[in-house]
């Protein structure tokens, strides 16, 4: 399988014109597994996600490969006593797992957002304890692992334990390994 | 002038310094509230600045007292002395899960009382909620009384989460407690 040319990975604000690609990853319930998300199930909602949640969304990003977008990260500010926070999260399309994509992804993030959200100097990301695959990806990002939340919430219907993880704005982000 | 109503159950306090009850906070405590929620030393690690007029003290027992989803006054021999609360999510997702939050007034500190009223209102809250799996309090890393407190209590400590919210303009690291409705006191 080719590895991907990590330099080739960018991210913008979303467009319309993402809407078919959009839909290829948030249309995919091995995507959305772990996602709060349910499964977008057709082109008009992909259009309307992108129109109502994504455009308006305090911190969300395309995440591209070339011109392709297969992806995104999310980052949500809290407010008022809570607004020194901000929760992150991501998905990649499923042919894009295990090639760092997600990874750049976010050492990307964490590069930019504290710029653009001055008041924020934690982000936070809530994974299953059954998620390796994120858990990994956190961790190669430069996450601090918190402490694992029990029965801390429901994820489509069933109740979890929760892994927390962290990373402050005056943490170091980690070179990139290639 | 005490109307007589359903009480929760009693506990006593082991060091013999009074019978300690939960019952509803009203309007009518609003002297009792004040010696607590109008003490700087009480309100240290709490979100509330300390209450200096009688009217915000009422403005808040009727605002978010009375309605509030679990509050209670912690009572000495009947006086109110302190406070319990444990929130409720209104979305599905997060009705699992509640928050703990107490205060006592400083002349009731050391006497084991937040411990006793801590643990009774944690089991009326996962009896009288059966959708309550966790009930969770965010604590702030120096605020070691209010940690003994929940160990006592059979809380579990989950972690220290960096950074975690800001206090009265300071940002601040907390640690994180839980305890299940499942969990059984050793």
């Amino acid at each position: 399988m080719e590895g991907v040319d990590l330099s080739a990975v960018s991210l913008r604000p979303f467009r319309i014109s993402d809407a078919d690609d959009f839909l290829s990853f948030a249309g995919d319930d091995q995507v959305t597994r772990f996602m709060r998300w349910n499964t977008l199930a057709s082109r008009e909602e992909a259009l309307a996600t992108i129109r109502d949640v994504c455009m308006p969304h305090p911190w969300r990003r395309a995440v591209c490969v070339g011109d392709r977008c297969v992806g995104f990260v999310s980052i949500w500010p809290g407010s008022g006593d809570d607004r020194c926070r901000a929760d992150i999260g991501y998905g990649v399309a499923r042919e894009w797992w295990g090639k760092g994509v997600a990874t750049r992804a976010l050492r990307m993030t964490l590069s930019q957002v504290f710029g653009d959200l001055p008041d924020v100097l934690r982000i936070q990301a809530f994974v299953g304890a059954d998620n390796k695959a994120s858990q990994r990806v956190l961790e190669k990002a430069g996450f601090t692992r918190d402490g694992l939340l029990r029965k801390y919430a429901y994820l489509k219907g069933t109740l979890q334990d929760l892994y927390l993880y962290s990373f402050l704005s005056t943490d170091v982000v980690p070179a990139a390994a290639d | 002038m005490e109307e007589q109503e359903q009480q929760s159950p009693r506990t006593s306090s082991g060091s013999g310094s009074g019978v300690i009850s939960l019952r509803s906070l009203k309007l009518s405590d609003v002297d009792d509230f004040m010696a607590w929620a109008g003490d700087p030393d009480v309100a240290h690690f709490c979100r509330f600045e300390p209450y200096t007029s009688r009217e915000a003290a009422l403005a808040y027992i009727a605002g978010t007292v009375l309605p509030h989803p679990y509050f209670r006054a912690i009572c000495v021999d009947g006086r109110p002395v302190g406070q319990v609360s444990v929130t409720r999510n209104e979305s599905l997702a997060d009705a699992c899960r509640g928050e703990l939050g107490y205060a006592l007034a400083s002349g009731y500190w050391g006497r084991g009382i937040a411990t006793e009223a801590v643990r009774a209102a944690v089991a009326e809250a996962f009896s009288a909620r059966p959708e309550l799996e966790r009930v969770e309090a965010i604590v702030d890393v120096e605020n070691k009384a209010s940690q003994r407190v929940l160990e006592k209590d059979g809380f579990r400590r989950e972690g220290v989460l960096r950074k975690y919210q800001v206090l009265k303009g300071r940002t601040r690291d907390v640690v994180v407690f839980s305890r299940l409705s499942t969990d059984v006191d050793s």
